[in-house]
This record gives structure tokens, C-alpha cells and sequence, in this order.
């Protein structure tokens, strides 16, 4: 079949961009990384892309089709070919670019050593030759563990487009995978460092990592289990997790979020009283519920009730999980095997 | 599209965003849809308390879909993003999971709340309109062509993504506002965030960040020429509308773009008044384009 690809050049001796349209001929089975090698084994030997394992597995030829991130061996080319479309392919975002689609990903690395990429045991000995896991606890972080640092989801990030130093959807999820590592002892000071200016809180749930992903890793719902071990740990100083705690208050108190609280609770009342003339020209057009006068739901007693029982039992399930991995059992036979 | 619905309006449009909720009764009164009130419904937890407390957000959803299953329903209408997400996401980890469910039903009952079966469909009033006989319906009562006025649609992130728990339609090339804005005969216009985020949820805890981010939808739907933009989900609209001003100071443009309610931009179409739709609701004024659509200037 034949692909006709538009490719964003960037020469960076002279420092000049270009789009460039390639036609060639490739095999039905031909993926994008396919294409682009057709195209510099006979067309243009000078264009430039990372590869690897052609498997999805190295997570080397992250790229954009059409303004979306793809792993380049992963993206068949028949069905954009049969809908008669010819895609632009150009540098993931939010990172340097190098040379045509080649970018910078020292920042990416520099994200992710910040979080301490590395399992944190305390110094604690094991209690036999290694610390046993066992397989539901492998399956808290197998998810996050799928991740092969690709950099699509950071490519797509649209709160790294306006904070460049956010943390990000990689770094993050690399950071739930060692939370919620039942031999992790990294605890509150590992939790401090996600809970930053640029950490957790900075995340806009755009979902666009999620979608995304080309593993599954789910970098959202990983930032989700950060927020949420923040806040169950009694760490409430981010105005991100203020802002949270108004709304698990307002589901108490009235049944419907307390618009009223959130600006003082999420910002403090230094800053709120600087927003009045703002909070004046809501009230205006009506957009000021009387704080007085809360709308309430019927039944709330339900929902206090229910908010009870699950907290003594979201107490229960953090105190499991931080009581560290599960001891080898007792079994005289495995014990002897993993001496 | 169904007959009937467990109504679910959600916080915002309870409260802040009032019009949303008077706009939508309005409209499905043209469309032939019954909304069936869900008494005692609260918030859905937003993103907030689904990050925070996991737990009491599923119990909360599975809470507000017991409630519509106890009405007879089998479908519970959504008008805003936020909600669309986290009572999808809910319902689909409860339905996939039939002992995670019955414990939730095991806490439901204890607290004596109602308990939930599975069999509830969560939909948005967007999904609802933009195509089959919702589509057909839509056109019919369309009777008041919004004829040039140029609209740019603007999505909001979880109505999109992620399509697995969403899916209705392509998440980086959606199509279903563009339908209705044609359906209603105005002209839509195209621009490239019009799947990216408005910046909401951080607009308070890290408001450059959202501002950076909001920024970009109204300066490129500007540019494309949109006399006004409309939006399925209610905080976007607070993020376009109220927000706009900082916006507008913080990039140094003047944007002055009205930002209208899915509900609102159907309902002018099917012949509904400036009061009726609560226009004069919004912090950007709508009556450069609403002048244009009633009277004609």
C-alpha cells in the first residue's frame, strides 16, 4: 500500500523548521515506525527518530500523529491509508526538540529521579533472605509498574503546557507505584515531596494521559492514589487538598458542594478578601448562592452515616497498608526454601 | 433517546448555575423527555472527593444510582462533565464487580439507604441529542434557525476522555456539538483546543496554572471568529464565563466572548426567550449575540 506521511522537520544548525510530505510504498502489516523507515532507508537518509525494540516495549519512538501521542511500532498504518487520510507526524510536546522528531528528554529524567524512583526499605532487615511479596500485594502496583517511560502522557499534559515544572503524569505514576509498594518505608517525607508547589495538586485531570497511555498505566488514577494517601495521612496544606476538603465537608453538611467556603478554605481569608470585588461581579449575575440560606438534600442523615462507616473503614484498610509487607508464612517448607 | 430520565443536575447547576437546570426542564418539555426528580440526590464528590476519599465517592455514586433504580429508571440524565465521569466510572467498577457490589449495598443498607442492582445507564443530555431520533427531535423543534452566528464548540475534558469509561465519540475528533450547533443553523467553528482542558479544577489551589490553560480555548475561538461559544458541562462554562475577566487581564486581550449552555443554545433555537434561558445569568454579556438571535441586529 502506499502512505503519504507530512513530517515536521527541525534542523537545528540552521535552526529552521519545515513540513515535508513523503509518499512511499510499505507492506498492508506496515506500522508508523515502519514508514519512517522505508522513508530514510530510500527516500531522505537524513531524517531523524528514536527506535528500538519495534515492540512497544523499549519506549523509544514516542511521536505525534496528527497532534496525538503515539509509540510509533504500535500505530498500524492501514486504516488511516484506507481513510484516505495523510497524517502529520511531528515531536511529542511539552518537551526540547532536538532534531526533527527527536526531543530533549533530560526534564522527563529530571522529574523522575526527583521523585526517588527506588524502594525505600528504611534500613530494616528482612525477616527471611529477601522480603517476601505476596501476589495481591504485587497487584497494588502493577499498573503503575506497567509504565516503559514512553512520554506520551507527558507530551499531552495540559497542566505542563502552562507549569513546565509540574511533576507530571510519568514522574507521578512511577511515584504510586512505590507508595503503594507494600516494602516501601518512604512514608510521609516520600508523600512531602509529591505534595509540592508542582506535585499532585497541580494536575487538571485532563485525562489526556490516560487516554493516551499506551500501556494502560492510567497516570491519572495513579495521581488520584497520590492525592489520596496525602489526604488520608492528615496532610491538608496544599490548597489542592483544602479544596478537597471542602467538598467532603460540604457532602456532610448540606448534601451539595458549599460553593461559598471554597474560595477562604482553598485560598485563606488573606487572599479571599482580595478576591472580593471578584466574588461582587459573580453576586451580580446571581452567581453567589446566600451562604446563610444552603440549599440542603433530603435524607442527609443517609449520607453522614455513610461517610462514617467508610471512614472507619478507609482507617482500617491505611493501617493494613502501612503495616508493611506480609511475613513469610509459616510453612516449614517455604520458610526452608527461601533460606 | 428515552422517554423518561432520572434527573440528575448535580451541584452547580443547583446552585451557582441555575439556568443551566431552568434551560434544561425547558427544552426537554420540546423534546418529549420526561426528567423524573431524584429526591434526596446529593453531589456526585466532583473530582475532588473521587482523589480524596475513593471509598465514600463510590459509595456517594452508588448511592445516587440506587436512588434512580428505586424510581423505576433505567437511564439517569447527566448535564455536566464532572458528574458524567464520576457516575460512569462508578457504575461501571460496580457492574463489573459483583462482590465489590454487594458489599456497597451491604454499607448502603446500613446506613438505610437505597440499595442498587447494576441496572442503571448513565447518559449525558449531549449524547442524548446529537444523533438517532434525539438528533431527528432536535431539528424538528429547531424552528428558529440561529442563522450566522458563528459558534465555537468547546467540549471540556471528561466528556472525551477517557473514551473507555466515555465513549461516545472520538475523543481528539468529537463531532456532536458541531451537529447541534448545525442543527440549530448557526455556523460552528473549528479551533484546535476545543478538546483541551478550561483549567477548573485548579482554578483555585493553583490559579496561574488554570488561567495558562483557559487562556488558549477563548483567544483561539476568538481569532476563529466565534461570536459565542457553547459547552455540555457547567464548569466549563463558570471557568469561560466567570473566570474570562482574569483571563482576558492575565493575556492582556479583550475576548468579550458570551459563553452559552448546551440547554441555552437549543433552546433559542426551538424559539425559547432571553428569561426563559436566563441569559442575563452570565458575567459575560450574552445580548451581543442574543440581540442578534431575537431581534434581529
Amino acid at each position: 500500500m502506499q502512505v503519504t506521511l507530512k513530517i515536521e522537520r527541525y534542523n537545528p544548525e540552521s535552526d529552521e523548521s519545515r513540513q515535508e510530505t513523503f509518499s512511499v510504498d510499505v507492506v498492508e502489516e506496515a506500522t508508523l515506525l515502519d514508514v519512517l523507515d522505508v522513508i530514510k532507508d530510500e527516500v531522505d537518509g537524513s531524517l531523524t527518530y528514536r527506535k528500538s525494540c519495534r515492540m512497544a516495549v523499549c519506549g523509544s519512538c514516542g511521536m505525534r500523529m496528527d497532534g496525538a501521542a503515539v509509540l510509533a511500532c504500535k500505530t498500524p498504518m492501514r486504516p488511516v491509508v484506507e481513510a484516505g487520510e495523510v497524517p502529520v507526524i511531528s515531536p511529542m510536546g511539552n518537551l526540547p526538540v532536538l532534531k526533527d522528531l527527536v526531543v530533549d528528554m533530560e526534564p522527563f529524567w529530571a522529574k523522575f529521579r526527583a521523585i526517588k524512583p527506588y524502594l525505600d526499605d528504611g534500613g530494616e532487615e528482612p525477616p527471611v533472605k529477601e522480603w517476601r511479596v505476596q501476589q495481591e500485594e504485587l497487584d497494588r502496583v502493577m499498573t503503575e509498574a506497567l509504565c516503559i517511560q514512553c512520554g506520551c502522557c507527558v507530551s499531552e499534559c495540559n497542566s505542563m503546557e502552562s507549569d513546565p515544572d509540574f511533576l507530571g503524569p510519568a514522574a507521578l505514576a512511577k511515584a504510586a507505584r512505590f507508595v503503594n509498594d507494600v516494602r516501601d518505608r518512604g512514608g510521609k517525607s516520600r508523600l512531602e515531596i509529591y505534595n509540592g508547589p508542582h506535585g499532585v495538586w497541580d494536575c487538571t485531570r485532563c485525562y489526556f494521559c490516560n487516554q493516551r497511555c499506551p500501556k494502560g498505566v492510567h497516570p491519572r488514577d495513579a495521581i488520584a492514589k497520590l492525592g489520596a494517601a496525602i489526604y488520608q495521612e492528615g496532610m491538608h496544606s496544599d490548597g489542592g487538598a483544602r479544596h478537597a476538603k471542602v467538598f467532603v465537608k460540604s457532602t456532610h453538611q448540606t448534601g451539595y458542594l458549599l460553593e461559598t467556603h471554597l474560595v477562604p478554605e482553598t485560598v485563606g481569608a488573606v487572599n479571599a478578601i482580595k478576591e472580593i470585588p471578584f466574588a461582587l461581579r459573580l453576586a451580580r449575575a446571581g452567581k453567589v448562592p446566600n451562604p446563610l440560606k444552603p440549599h440542603k438534600a433530603k435524607k442527609l442523615d443517609e449520607v453522614r452515616k455513610l461517610s462514617k462507616l467508610i471512614e472507619s473503614q478507609e482507617q482500617a484498610t491505611l493501617e493494613a497498608a502501612n503495616a508493611g509487607p506480609t511475613r513469610p508464612p509459616a510453612d516449614p517448607a517455604r520458610a526452608k526454601e527461601s533460606e | 433517546m428515552k422517554s423518561s430520565y432520572a434527573y440528575y443536575p448535580g451541584c452547580l447547576a443547583s446552585l451557582s448555575q441555575k439556568e443551566l437546570d431552568t434551560s434544561t426542564r425547558a427544552i426537554a418539555g420540546k423534546l418529549g423527555m420526561t426528567l423524573v426528580d431524584i429526591p434526596g440526590f446529593t453531589c456526585c464528590g466532583a473530582g475532588d472527593v473521587h482523589e480524596a476519599r475513593p471509598e465514600y465517592y463510590l459509595h456517594l455514586n452508588a448511592r445516587i444510582l440506587g436512588q434512580a433504580e428505586q424510581l423505576g429508571q433505567d437511564t439517569l440524565l447527566t448535564i455536566c462533565n464532572v458528574c458524567t465521569l464520576n457516575l460512569r466510572q462508578a457504575n461501571a467498577k460496580l457492574q463489573a464487580d459483583p462482590e465489590l457490589l454487594q458489599r456497597v449495598n451491604r454499607n448502603l443498607k446500613e446506613v438505610g439507604a437505597a440499595s442498587y442492582s447494576g441496572g442503571v445507564d448513565v447518559r449525558h443530555l449531549l449524547w442524548e441529542i446529537a444523533e438517532g431520533d434525539g438528533y431527528e427531535k432536535l431539528k424538528q423543534i429547531a424552528e428558529k434557525p440561529l442563522t450566522g452566528i458563528k459558534i465555537a464548540p468547546f467540549y471540556g475534558c471528561q466528556i472525551l476522555r477517557p473514551s473507555r469509561l466515555l465513549g461516545f465519540e472520538d475523543p481528539d475528533r468529537p463531532q456532536s456539538l458541531e451537529r447541534i450547533i448545525e442543527a440549530c443553523g448557526a455556523e460552528a467553528v473549528d479551533y484546535p483546543s476545543k478538546i483541551k482542558c478550561c483549567g477548573f479544577p485548579i482554578v483555585l489551589a493553583r490559579a496561574e496554572v488554570a488561567l495558562g490553560e483557559l487562556i488558549q480555548p477563548l483567544a483561539e475561538a476568538k481569532e476563529a471568529g466565534a461570536d459565542a461559544m457553547v459547552t455540555p458541562c457547567p464548569l466549563c462554562h463558570l471557568s469561560l464565563d466567570a473566570w474570562q475577566g482574569k483571563a482576558s487581564r492575565e493575556a492582556d486581550m479583550e475576548f468579550d466572548l458570551p459563553i452559552f449552555h448546551l440547554a441555552q443554545l437549543v433552546g433559542a433555537a426551538a424559539g425559547l426567550s432571553y428569561d426563559e434561558l436566563q441569559f442575563k445569568r452570565h458575567v459575560v454579556k450574552a445580548y451581543p449575540v442574543t440581540d442578534k438571535i431575537y431581534q434581529g441586529v
